[in-house]
């Protein structure tokens, strides 16, 4: 972590948006630009390995494959932010983050968020699917294809 | 770490576990605390501030800044060092240093380390401090005390960027869920939030002395991440404390009664800060903490006059009275309802000095000092015949407990 820490700031300018280039999670971003929700499954055990990290912590295994999921999931749980927590955060609100359990393997919850639709309406295991859509923040340079979610 | 074994992804299928800490119940006495004062954003530094908790807690236990001979503290930034000790103090004396101490949940464990100290005669009086100086630098921190979170790269990389940030997004989300699995209401969360700013002011150290709170002003308060109000957060504070641990005898000859560590216990989650991936999602590791530190004291849930414990959010209060089995899980709605968490009225009374909700957000330190001053009569909500006091430290990736008691 240390290229992106000096005196415990974050100084990479594009922050909040992510880091195309971090090894881990960059396929992720990458398949999320040409429409995938991708998840890696690990090539010893074929368990799923979320967040994707270099080990298995199922079998301890390393190689893995980035693979493309249906996007179809349900509701785990969400909030309605109405505070900008970050600066950065000040066009976006209010926004509903939430996690989303894949229909795959519902052990694996998908940080994201909600769009297109009330918040009133949303309810605990609903069926949500994934939509790709340009994210950006104020006052950061650029913008990402994100995997959103809205209600099936 | 267990055994030099990494198991920060695992093991497999199990979300957490308890740390095998040996049998050092009656070994430990608090002799000596202190508070720091504690404030909104004061333009102190940490070690101004950590410094004046220690002159108290010297104070307290009738010490002189020569007779501490052992130092603990967490290795954050601005901690309070030997170099910090010395420089403060004008003293040059050899002192045993370890960072196993501090708040959160070192403030809990730091007992089970000094009692290696005391009993290798590496020390003879260990001090633990912690202070943080977050509402004078909070300016200049990322989303606050998320900072250290945003340092993440997992979360810079799959949570920030859709909003999941920072620490009262977590634990909204997990709050909601604990409604829909348990249902948990608004309404028992505020009978949290009530309870400490009755507790906080009822002392004249608090931050919020001056602030009462209703349960209707807490339903009025707009939800700014919903399902929380911000009075289900903590406060941003400047402020810090500080603990004497030594021998059973040398306790005696302190001027305070001692309060003996009758048990420790420390707990894992094997995901860490990765909230949203904790299989246990509304639990937090006091299930693995809390009955091993109940153990180790030879005491149940049942046993214990107060409660206090880390609390960064409302339902990290209610998860840690579920999880350190003072009711069911998933019953602990009901059980905080009311009046239940009060000093003088309560089944448990909790976070009698205000918490960090309302008291100040120092991390924990001063939960466990207020333990100490209500085994001894000193609290300013004071428990009537409190014997065996608890705190419960929690961090997210550990949670930790810890059992004094009254001298018999």
């Amino acid at each position: 972590m240390a290229e992106h820490r000096i005196d415990g700031k974050i100084t990479r300018a594009a922050f909040p948006l992510p880091d195309l280039t971090w090894p881990l999670t960059a396929e992720f971003w990458a398949g999320a630009a040409r429409g995938e929700l991708t998840i890696p499954a690990c090539d010893t055990c074929g368990r799923s390995r979320w967040y994707p990290k270099e080990t298995c912590p199922h079998c301890g295994g390393e190689p893995y494959t980035w693979t493309a999921m249906s996007g179809h999931a349900t509701l785990f749980s969400w909030v309605v932010v109405t505070h900008p927590f970050l600066p950065q955060f000040a066009d976006l609100v209010p926004f509903v983050p939430a996690l989303v359990a894949l229909d795959e393997d519902p052990g694996i919850r998908v940080p994201t968020r909600m769009v297109d639709c009330d918040a009133a309406d949303l309810d605990f295991d609903m069926p949500v699917r994934v939509t790709f859509r340009e994210i950006s923040f104020t006052g950061v340079d650029g913008s990402v294809v994100a995997p959103l979610f809205v209600p099936a | 770490m267990r055994d030099g074994v990494d198991r920060t992804n695992g093991p497999p299928d199990e979300w957490g576990y308890a740390s095998d800490l040996a049998d050092m119940s009656g070994e430990v006495a608090i002799c000596g605390v202190g508070d720091s004062d504690v404030s909104k954003a004061s333009g102190r530094t940490t070690k101004a501030i950590v410094g004046q908790a220690v002159e108290r807690a010297l104070d307290d236990a009738g010490l002189a800044p020569t007779d501490v001979d052992g130092l603990m503290y967490v290795g954050m930034p601005e901690q309070f060092d030997v170099a910090a000790f010395h420089e403060h103090f004008g003293t040059s004396h050899d002192i045993w240093e370890s960072r196993r101490g501090g708040g959160m949940t070192g403030a809990a464990v730091a007992p089970y380390y000094a009692a290696e100290a005391l009993r290798a005669g590496k020390a003879r009086f260990v001090l633990n401090t912690f202070g943080v100086a977050w509402a004078t630098q909070r300016s200049d921190m990322t989303g606050g005390p998320g900072e250290s979170h945003a340092q993440d790269l997992f979360k810079q990389n799959l949570e920030i960027p859709l909003g999941w940030f920072p620490q009262p997004v977590y634990f909204a989300t997990i709050a909601r869920r604990h409604m829909h699995d348990f249902g948990t209401t608004e309404e028992q969360l505020g009978a949290i939030a009530v309870a400490c700013r009755h507790h906080a002011n009822l002392n004249p150290e608090a931050v919020m002395r001056d602030k009462p709170l209703s349960m209707e002003q807490y339903l009025a308060s707009p939800k700014f991440v919903e399902p929380f109000r911000k009075e289900d957060c903590c406060l941003i504070s400047d402020g810090g404390g500080a603990y004497i641990m030594t021998t059973l005898d040398r306790a005696a000859d302190r001027p305070k009664p001692p309060a003996i560590v009758a048990g420790v216990g420390l707990g894992h989650s094997s995901t860490g800060t990765h909230w949203a991936q904790q299989p246990a999602f509304t639990s937090t590791p006091a299930v693995f903490s809390a009955p091993a530190a109940f153990a180790m004291a030879g005491i149940t849930p049942a046993d214990v006059d107060l409660f206090t414990c880390y609390d960064p959010f409302t339902i990290v209060t209610l998860m840690q009275i579920e999880d350190s089995g003072f009711c069911e899980k998933g019953a602990g709605g009901p059980f905080v309802a009311g009046d239940a968490l009060r000093f003088d009225a309560g089944r448990l009374p909790t976070n009698t000095h205000g918490g960090m909700l309302s008291h100040a957000y120092v991390l924990g330190i001063s939960h466990v000092v207020e333990v100490v001053r209500q085994l001894r009569g000193e609290a300013a909500a004071q428990v009537a015949g409190c014997e065996i006091g608890v705190y419960g430290g929690y961090t997210g990736p550990q949670a930790s407990t810890l059992v004094l008691r009254r001298a018999r």
